[in-house]
């Protein structure tokens, strides 16, 4: 127990050292996170709306009014041809021109109304608040009472948009990463510089090399992971929604089951290049297919049910039913079952198929 | 009783071709080494002086025959063996981010000792080298820190892998007097080289081999005597060289 003691505060010290590799586990996952939570800020900001008021007249004013009142929008006035450079150049996401007929005179008056269709998802959600203040406007004016109206109440219970949904994901990712680098790159690299002949002919077991390196790992893993989550929640303003501790059981979990991988690759690969090129083969597919940047649900059918066994799904999968949606040990239970799963798988492959001694020349 | 003891040792590996024959890296090969001698092992690239050392360390398999040091079986026995032996290998890199000093005693802690890493590494004069990482040593310092590092649990035995090669001839002088010390004070060594200026300065015997064989095994100057007994020009006798080359061809190997 001292010897494998010894290697973890051995590798802890190498961990901590490599600034470079600390550096890289972190900014990645960190990179993406600020990526997102930027592009989702910006979706909340208001719409800029041109206004070109051609008629000039109280029912016009009127209307600018409402338009203003709506905390969707925000409103610039001005002439058609700035405006409409503003449109192109996309400081301004439509152009609404008044003609100068605009008024209250029983046949109904036309808008011009100027956009890049390009802008299409956006533009499907001006226009319907757009149609709505006309509306408004129009019963005002007539003085007509509405037939319905609708009390939204937001019950708050989960963030649901994109970096919540994100969030998670990376973690998991981040876990993958982190474990797979940490045991299986330096496995080869350690036996083809000799440092792994040099350590076995000492009294050193295996079972002290791999449980030192394991901890050592392990421990670093849930530092990084903790950093990360600590910029999520008041970074990002994430909700941890669910008890911390089930957290760190995925994640410990997550750790074990690719180091163990990571291992059987180490033990696998013969050169550095090999080990990239295993890395990317078992990392590539779970990075698109686990459901980190997008759910499981939305690929092909018949790729789901490979999709959801990846041990990768079930680390995500659970990090999100923990963090979105505050899921308990008894939901956990399956995500827990696949992990330890493949827990079992890559501890047996990595004891099997780990070897420090010279195969062939 | 020599401390170190082979009998008809054998490594095979698979020819690449497939055609299900074997090429023989060592075969049967015999050894005896006495207690406090300086033992070399000499021979062209390719000989099987490295894999010989490493079934004899436990790093290899050995395929056939057996070995003992200090009366423990190699094969049955890998643990208590290497608490006995110390080890430089032909590779001499160490982990990265991690200096001398932290090497030497994580070194010395995996045999469950305690030593002052300190004075072994004053012992081959790297003391000023002490938070110095590996990688900024040079060729000679580079070897003589792998000596302390297999100084560590004071071996029986130090099996040293080609310790000078590539080394100028200061720091091979410098390292020469390292393995005489260490002997003087009762280690035995085991040791490969193809510097025949080496095995005839340290060794108080040697085995030639060659093919994965030992072909001839004795006193440095009573092999010359057998094999080189003219002096070439104006000398008494030849050299070790002569020995050499006549044993094991002019031929370039790879």
């Amino acid at each position: 127990m001292s010897v494998t003691f010894t290697m973890m505060k051995t590798f802890l010290r190498i961990l901590s050292r490599d600034r470079q590799a600390l550096f890289f586990s972190l900014f990645f996952p960190l990179l993406f996170m600020f990526a997102f939570s930027f592009g989702s800020r910006a979706n909340e900001e208001s719409f800029t709306l041109g206004f070109t008021d051609l008629a000039g007249n109280e029912l016009s004013d009127a209307f600018i009014k409402a338009l203003k009142e709506v905390p969707e929008f925000s409103v610039e006035t001005g002439n058609e041809s700035d405006l409409r450079e503003k449109v192109v150049d996309g400081e301004v996401k439509l152009l609404l021109i008044l003609p100068p007929g605009f008024q209250d005179a029983g046949s109904p008056a036309e808008l011009k109304v100027v956009v890049d269709k390009a802008q299409v998802r956006e533009l499907g959600l001006i226009m319907p608040m757009l149609e709505q203040v006309l509306v408004q406007v129009e019963r005002q004016l007539r003085g007509e009472k509405p037939l319905f109206s609708i009390a939204v109440e937001d019950v708050k219970a989960r963030a649901q948009n994109y970096l919540s949904f994100l969030v998670p994901g990376l973690l998991a990712f981040t876990v993958m990463q982190i474990a797979i680098a940490g045991s299986g790159y330096n496995i080869v690299e350690y036996r083809r510089k000799g440092i792994l002949k040099r350590l076995f002919v000492t009294p050193l077991r295996p079972s002290q090399f791999i449980g030192g390196l394991v901890l050592a790992r392990g421990g670093f893993c849930l530092v990084q992971l903790s950093v990360l989550l600590l910029i999520a929640v008041f970074g990002l303003e994430i909700t941890l929604a669910g008890p911390l501790l089930l957290i760190y059981v995925l994640i410990i979990l997550g750790t074990a089951v690719f180091l163990g991988i990571g291992f059987a690759m180490g033990s696998l690969a013969k050169t550095q290049q090999s080990i990239m090129a295993l890395g990317n083969l078992v990392t590539f597919p779970q990075m698109f297919l686990s459901g980190i940047f997008y759910p499981i649900d939305v690929l092909p059918e018949l790729v789901q049910p490979i999709a959801n066994a990846l041990p990768l799904s079930f680390v995500a999968r659970g990090l999100r039913e923990v963090i979105v949606n505050g899921a308990g040990l008894v939901e956990l239970v399956p995500q827990l079952l696949g992990l330890l799963v493949w827990l079992m798988v890559s501890l047996l492959f990595a004891v099997r198929l780990f070897k420090w001694k010279v195969v062939a020349a | 009783m020599p401390i170190l003891q082979a009998k008809n040792l054998v490594k095979r590996y698979p020819l690449p071709d497939l055609s299900g024959k074997h090429f023989f890296a060592v075969n049967k090969v015999s050894l005896a080494i006495s207690a406090g001698e300086i033992f070399g092992l000499l021979g062209p690239n390719g000989a099987g002086k490295t894999t010989t050392l490493e079934m004899l360390e436990g790093l290899t398999d050995i395929d056939e025959g057996e070995a003992n040091i200090c009366g423990f079986d190699v094969t049955k026995d890998p643990h208590k063996v290497k608490e006995l032996i110390g080890v430089q290998l032909q590779a001499n890199e160490y982990f990265d981010h991690v200096n001398l000093l932290e090497l030497l005693s994580l070194f010395t802690q995996l045999y469950g000792r305690s030593h002052d890493a300190m004075s072994l590494l004053a012992k081959v004069n790297l003391e000023e080298k002490a938070k110095a990482k590996p990688a900024r040593l040079s060729g000679g310092q580079k070897q003589r820190f792998s000596i302390a590092c297999a100084l560590v649990n004071e071996p029986k035995i130090l099996f040293l892998d080609e310790p000078t090669t590539g080394l100028d001839p200061q720091a091979k002088h410098k390292l020469w007097q390292l393995v005489r010390e260490l002997n003087a004070a009762g280690m035995t060594i085991v040791l490969t080289t193809h510097n025949m200026e080496e095995a005839e300065a340290l060794c108080h015997r040697i085995a030639i081999m060659d093919h994965g064989h030992i072909i001839a095994e004795g006193e440095p100057l009573e092999l010359i005597m057998r094999h080189a007994p003219e002096p070439p020009q104006a000398r008494s006798h030849g050299t070790l060289e002569d020995v050499f080359l006549h044993l094991t061809g002019t031929a370039l190997r790879e």
